[in-house]
């Protein structure tokens, strides 16, 4: 079984939101609903100016707060360490929603199950890289599986220092990011 | 099921063989919980429309249904990816708001009363009126305003009708004057797409190109490749741009004084002999009188007028040189800027040669000498000769006739009446300045046509509207690439026209049977079109419709070697450091600085550019754009909008120099810009009713834009000499 | 800092809002059946001179505890999105989850609690139970009052503990994510159960006997919000941010502000007049002033812990490890 992972290089990110909106599309994701996001941050006063260029998703945290906060059993982990919702075992109480540090969380507005990131699960029962990877025009977003130690994701990660988002929270995640800040100088 | 790196590059490999096979079935996995039962999904393949990038994208069709775009792992522009925009590409196949169909307006022009017409009316009538301008005036005074793949067809019965007066906006309102500038220069424009060598460059100058949020596909990606892989960046904006926050360098010039800072660039380069001295000794002249022209803009005067320091122009024009000859100088692409712009065009190309990076590794590359073997298709008549000339201006160097022009000309009747607009792909209310111009000239008109796919507001001044249909549902003429090497790519339909919309090949081969001109659309649909065409070149039809492109990578002789030298399109043979030709026309052989008018005190100046989420108005009211990003927002410096009293978010109007007032805009107060500009995203602000989700959202940049600086060599109309206050009440 | 997102969740940002005074209602019902319990079993275990030995000297509110709770969970009910999918809060017990021990704890307390309610019926009230079977069950289980007195009396303090660690369990949201918040819930559980049984009983011992109690835990609810405020705002950064919107009295806030101004003045008014109620000579009829007063005190209790379950709801949503931005 392999354990998915991505890799986000946040130097390659050009905010061009091409991930915004594949994964809406490719996920059917209802109006106004998004699995994944882009955050600009700038810190300094003109001219002075650094830009963070971060794309966030659900981090499939190894330890999920969201899972162990599931009154049913619908969120869950897969064999492939990917942090899954059974749709028709949620109840809609949103513990999940609000257990979720990343906020990785939304609602569906029609039927009233929690939904997020798959990981592009049905793609990759395809052979194929989740859509937002896909498509990713800084080629920011890597994706692959961290037990083999020849994967993409692996290799990037023995080469670079990476960090996770809220690390402090204690929910091990599986999204790690590399080269936060695009300035050289 | 391990997923390596090797089977994703076997997906690819596997994906440019198969994935297009256009009604092939596929099977889709199970949603994750199973509720959704299986669905067969088909895979054709096209090219992207929603920008001029054209990138070949694969669709995804379940239940005949466009589910899914993506881009082509075989094509060059795509390079297997889609842009935001491109992602959201059946947001226009599937917008309610379309024009269904053809219309007439029995109201006035700009009041209009649509009546639904058949297509038979709809042509009749158009065919009638145009003959009737034919007789009276003759058939010059006929103009076609087109932007657009499907705009080849209208250009083709055009001049069978007999007129040549066929105007793009992306000449006069977009990259005209650079093309201009290096046609001087080199003997040959910069191309489009751009010919740089951005990944494999050891140093990249962006003067305005604002990438990343400038969303050209394969370029973005070649621009994140070469950063990545250590390229210095150097950045020119007022604004901290997305590509600014990747910058090593990232100067925040004041507006409209890029010319000073390049041509002291260029004084310190040929001062300090940092030159590429091999490659101009062989290959340019006029270094000596480009030295003496360029003595007076020492980097300390450059210094006061862009606000840079002049250690900072030092500095950077010795690192770029220490990088050359892989250097990229970004030749912009939307350069009608402030009216001196072919000139400053000029000055890039010249710190492009003197780099020695024209023809070189991580410089500007060579496009394929290959011409592609696709010919016309047979037994075409000879087109009439046009007894006029075109409406180029008075600009020697306006290579084909312009839309500002054409609109001048239509209120003058100088050098000859034009009574005629039909417009193709081209929201000319947003695309061209001072709208009350267009109007007047739209009041002149005995015929306007508007051939359209979304009510946007300029068809209110049409008397006949015609619904296209959309990139997915048509088929356009095949695109011929010429990148580093050749390549062929097909549009073809994905899913069947929605209402009674029809694609252009088949509305102006009706139109042209009304006009008595069939004889130049003997085919018998664009299919058989293609097909002979192909065939006849020795492509198969069958195998382009299942790869979506092919390319010929051994077309390749993108840099200068011993058995590839340049040659250079000019009157000298060699890269034009001075221009004789340009002194015989009149106008400056090397070029000169002129300080632009800058805003009176309590006025900003006006600069807009893009969203990565739209393409200028055309996509402000598709579904998954306006999602992310449904009104454009005024960024103003967060200095000025404390000592303003003005708070992030609010509403305010601006008004401009000569009184125009804009629609509602939301300020974002912010560090990224400097105090002497505002700056918004072009194509908001739409005032057609009919737009559901675009309408009197956010504010239009052209309704401020009400005068423009002509450019004296090639008539581009540079947008951003206006200058606005922030009114608060909203 | 300037912060821009393209494509965030409009119930994560600005900031969550996934629940609203519905679960606030169900933490306040939760909690004042568990303070019911706990002070039901309490007044009839003790050997008391009230009563003969082995019946219960508090009646009602162990007979409405089943009911207040029932309410509760109409209103949980009210806030799941898929209500006819609960079933499956029973199909799977998830040992991590507070809410799915909430789920299994509040199945279970219902029928226990109302077994309970039917134990203290005492022989002149068993007309209210109308229907023969309960009556007699009721005989049946009069025996073992103690027992179950005893029972409730475990499941009150788990149920008391329970509303608080529901929102406590939430490492995400720093306001709740606090050991010291299952204590102030308890405590203010007990305090609005004691509040409720004051208002109940009959008898001016019984009253009195609660109102001692409640003074207990008044102080000690008291206590918990003062520690609870100092340990956050002693705490990491988020934690000390997350109580803000309580003391920033900002227009934004203004509800917060207010809600702890009404806890600070209701609370220790509470205390204090309950202080002076204990202090005065009692007949064994009560004055009809004193009985007002108890039952204004009373009421000051419950009002303030139905505060504290809305205000801690809502600004806990307003908390987030990020420090109040959704991306983080
Ligand atoms: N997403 C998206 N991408 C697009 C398009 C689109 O519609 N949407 N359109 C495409 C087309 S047709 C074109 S022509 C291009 C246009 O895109 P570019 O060619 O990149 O346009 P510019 O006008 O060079 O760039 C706009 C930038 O110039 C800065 N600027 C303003 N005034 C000045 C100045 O005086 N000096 C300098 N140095 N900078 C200045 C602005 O702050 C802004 O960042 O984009 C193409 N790409
Ligand atoms: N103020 C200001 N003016 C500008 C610019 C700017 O940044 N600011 N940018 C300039 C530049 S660089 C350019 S290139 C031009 C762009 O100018 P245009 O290309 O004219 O731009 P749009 O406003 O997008 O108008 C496009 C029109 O084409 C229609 N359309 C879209 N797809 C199709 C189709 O498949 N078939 C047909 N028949 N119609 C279709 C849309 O509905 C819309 O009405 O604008 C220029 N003008
Ligand atoms: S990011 Fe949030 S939703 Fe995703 S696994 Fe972690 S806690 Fe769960
Ligand atoms: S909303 Fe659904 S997935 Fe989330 S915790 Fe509740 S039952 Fe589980
Ligand atoms: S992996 Fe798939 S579901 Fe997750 S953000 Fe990317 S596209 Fe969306
Ligand atoms: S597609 Fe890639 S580069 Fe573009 S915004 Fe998303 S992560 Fe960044
Ligand atoms: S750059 Fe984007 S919008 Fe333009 S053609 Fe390519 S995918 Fe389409
Ligand atoms: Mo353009």
């Amino acid at each position: 079984m392999p354990r998915y992972a991505m890799v986000i290089d946040q130097r390659r990110c050009v905010a061009c939101m091409a991930c915004v909106v594949a994964c809406k599309r490719e996920n059917d994701v209802p109006e106004e609903h998004f699995r994944t996001r882009v955050v600009e941050v700038i810190e300094g006063e003109f001219p002075k100016l650094r830009m963070e260029l971060r794309s966030e998703l659900c981090n499939h945290c190894d330890n999920a707060p969201c899972v162990s906060n599931c009154p049913t059993g619908a969120s869950h982990h897969s064999e492939d360490g990917t942090v899954q919702i059974n749709r028709t075992k949620c109840v809609g109480c949103k513990a999940c929603v609000a257990a979720c540090p990343y906020n990785a969380r939304y609602m569906d507005p029609e039927v009233g199950f929690a939904d997020k990131c798959t990981f592009c699960e049905h793609r990759l029962k395809e052979g194929k890289e989740p859509a937002c990877v896909a498509t990713c025009i800084g080629k920011s977003r890597i994706f692959g599986d961290l037990d083999d130690p020849k994967s993409n994701v692996s290799m990037i990660l023995k080469e670079h220092d990476a960090h996770v988002l809220l690390k402090e929270a204690g929910t091990e995640p599986k999204v790690y990011y590399i080269k936060k800040f695009g300035k050289a100088v | 099921m391990g997923i390596t790196r090797r089977d994703f590059l076997k997906y690819t490999g596997l994906a440019s063989a198969s994935a297009g096979v256009a009604g092939v079935p596929y099977f889709k996995s199970v949603m994750a919980m199973g509720t959704k039962p299986e669905k067969e999904a088909t895979y054709v393949n096209t090219f992207c429309e929603i920008c001029f990038w054209n990138c070949g994208a694969v669709a995804k069709v379940v239940d005949g249904k466009v589910v899914k775009l993506e881009g082509q792992p075989g094509n060059p522009a795509s390079k297997g990816k889609l842009c935001a925009r491109g992602n959201a590409g059946m947001g226009s196949l599937y917008d309610p708001d379309r024009l269904k169909t053809p219309m007439l307006n029995v109201g006035k022009r700009g009041e209009p009363k649509w009546k639904k017409v058949s297509w038979d009316e709809a042509l009749t009538f158009i065919a009638g009126k145009m003959a009737k301008i034919k007789e009276t005036y003759g058939p010059e005074a006929v103009s076609l305003i087109s932007h657009g793949t499907g705009g080849s067809f209208w250009k083709e019965l055009l001049y069978a009708y007999g007129s040549h007066n066929y105007t793009a906006p992306s000449f006069a309102q977009c990259r005209g004057p650079r093309d201009i500038g290096y046609l001087v220069t080199f003997g040959a424009a910069p191309g489009s797409p751009e010919q740089i060598d951005m990944g494999n460059s050891k140093f990249i100058v962006l003067i305005g190109s604002h990438l990343g949020e400038n969303a050209h596909n394969s370029q973005v990606q070649d621009f994140v490749d070469g950063i990545s892989k250590g390229a210095k960046l150097l950045v020119v904006d007022p604004r901290f741009s997305i590509a600014a926050g990747k910058a090593n360098w990232w100067l925040p010039i004041r507006p409209g004084t890029d010319m000073a800072l390049l041509l002291a660039w260029i004084n310190v380069i040929v001062n300090e002999e940092l030159y590429d001295r091999e490659y101009i000794g062989k290959y340019a002249m006029g270094l000596n009188e480009l030295k003496a022209e360029v003595a007076q803009y020492t980097p300390e005067w450059a210094a006061q007028e862009t606000d840079i320091p002049a250690a900072t122009i030092v500095a950077t024009a010795r690192e770029m040189a220490r990088y050359k000859p892989g250097v990229v100088i970004h030749p912009g692409r939307h350069t009608a800027w402030y009216g001196d712009d072919t000139q400053r065009g000029r000055a890039m190309a010249i710190l492009t040669a003197l780099l020695g990076a024209w023809g070189r590794e991580g410089g500007n590359f060579f496009p394929t000498k290959e011409k592609g073997t696709i010919a016309p298709y047979p037994n075409i008549p000879a087109l009439p000769e046009p007894e006029k000339p075109n409406l180029t201006g008075s600009w020697p160097y306006a290579l084909e006739a312009t839309t500002t022009a054409m609109r001048a000309t239509t209120i003058s009747g100088d050098p000859y009446p034009v009574k005629g607009w039909l417009v193709y792909g081209s929201n000319i209310m947003k695309t061209m300045p001072n709208q009350k111009e267009t109007i007047e000239a739209l009041r002149k008109l005995d015929l306007v046509v508007v051939v359209d796919i979304m009510p946007f507001e300029h068809i209110d001044w049409a008397d006949v509207v015609l619904p296209e249909a959309t990139y997915l549902e048509r088929y356009d003429d095949i695109k011929v690439g010429k990148g580093k090497s050749l390549m062929y790519a097909i549009r073809q339909p994905v899913v069947q026209p929605m209402f009674e919309s029809k694609p252009s090949w088949w509305i102006v081969k009706e139109l042209s049977r009304k006009m008595g001109l069939e004889a130049y659309f003997p085919w018998k649909d664009m299919e058989e079109n293609i097909k002979t065409r192909l065939e006849a070149a020795g492509v198969s039809f069958e195998e382009l419709k299942k790869k979506g492109t092919i390319g010929f990578p051994d077309t390749a002789k993108p840099f200068i070697t011993a058995d590839n030298e340049p040659e250079f399109g000019t009157d000298s043979g060699k890269i034009e450091l001075y221009s004789k030709a340009l002194k015989d026309k009149g106008f400056d052989p090397v070029p000169k600085y002129t300080r632009p008018e800058m805003p009176p005190s309590g006025y900003f100046r006006l600069i807009y550019g893009r969203s990565p989420l739209h393409t200028f108005s055309r996509t402000t009211n598709n579904q998954w754009l306006a999602e992310l990003y449904g009104e454009n927002v005024l960024w103003l410096s967060a200095r000025k909008a404390q000592s303003l009293g003005l708070k992030n978010g609010e509403y305010v109007v601006l008004e401009n120099q000569d009184g125009a007032k804009s629609n509602k805009i939301k300020v974002k107060a912010t560090e990224r810009i400097r105090e002497d500009c505002v700056y918004m995203v072009h194509g908001f602000g739409n005032r057609s009713k009919d737009l559901t989700r675009a309408y009197n959202k956010g504010a239009d940049d052209q309704s401020l834009i009400t005068r423009y600086a002509v450019d004296p060599l090639m008539g581009g109309t540079g947008m951003r000499v206006n200058f606005v206050k922030i009114v608060k009440e909203a | 800092m300037e912060i821009t997102i393209t494509g965030a969740n409009a119930l994560t940002y600005p900031h969550m809002h996934v629940w609203d005074w519905r679960i606030a209602v169900y933490l306040f019902l939760g909690g004042i059946t568990a303070g019911l319990l706990v002070m039901s079993a309490i007044a009839n275990l003790r050997k008391s001179k009230m009563v003969e030995a082995d019946k219960a000297c508090c009646v009602k509110g162990p007979m409405l505890a089943p009911f207040i709770l029932a309410v509760g969970m109409f209103f949980i009910m009210l806030d799941v999105e898929r209500k006819f999918n609960s079933f499956w809060f029973f199909l799977s017990f998830q040992p991590l989850s507070p809410m799915s021990w909430g789920a299994w704890g509040v199945g279970l307390i219902i029928p226990v609690s109302f077994l309970y309610g039917l134990s203290v019926v005492p022989a002149e009230m068993k007309g209210w139970l109308r229907f023969d079977v309960l009556k007699k069950l009721s005989d049946r289980l009069n025996p073992h009052m103690r027992i179950l007195a005893k029972i409730n009396f475990g499941l009150g303090i788990f149920l008391g503990i329970y509303t608080g660690i529901l929102l406590s369990a939430f490492v995400a949201r720093p306001l709740w994510n606090s050991s010291v918040l299952p204590v102030l819930f308890l405590t203010s559980a007990l305090s609005t159960g004691a509040a409720l049984a004051i208002i109940l009983a009959k008898r001016s011992a019984v009253k009195l006997f609660f109102t001692k109690i409640d003074i207990w835990l008044l102080s000690a609810e008291i206590v918990a919000i003062v520690l609870f405020f100092y340990g956050h705002y002693t705490s990491t950064a988020p934690q000390r941010a997350s109580i803000m919107p309580f003391f920033s009295f900002s227009s934004e806030y203004f509800w917060y502000g207010t809600s702890i101004l009404l806890i600070s003045i209701l609370l220790p008014l509470a205390l204090v007049m309950k202080l002076m109620e204990v202090k005065e000579e009692h007949g064994e009829n009560l004055s009809q002033s004193a009985l007002m007063k108890m039952k204004l005190s009373a009421v000051m209790v419950l009002i303030g812990g139905f505060i504290i379950r809305l205000a801690f709801v809502y600004a806990g949503q307003l908390s987030s490890l990020g420090g109040g931005v959704a991306g983080l």
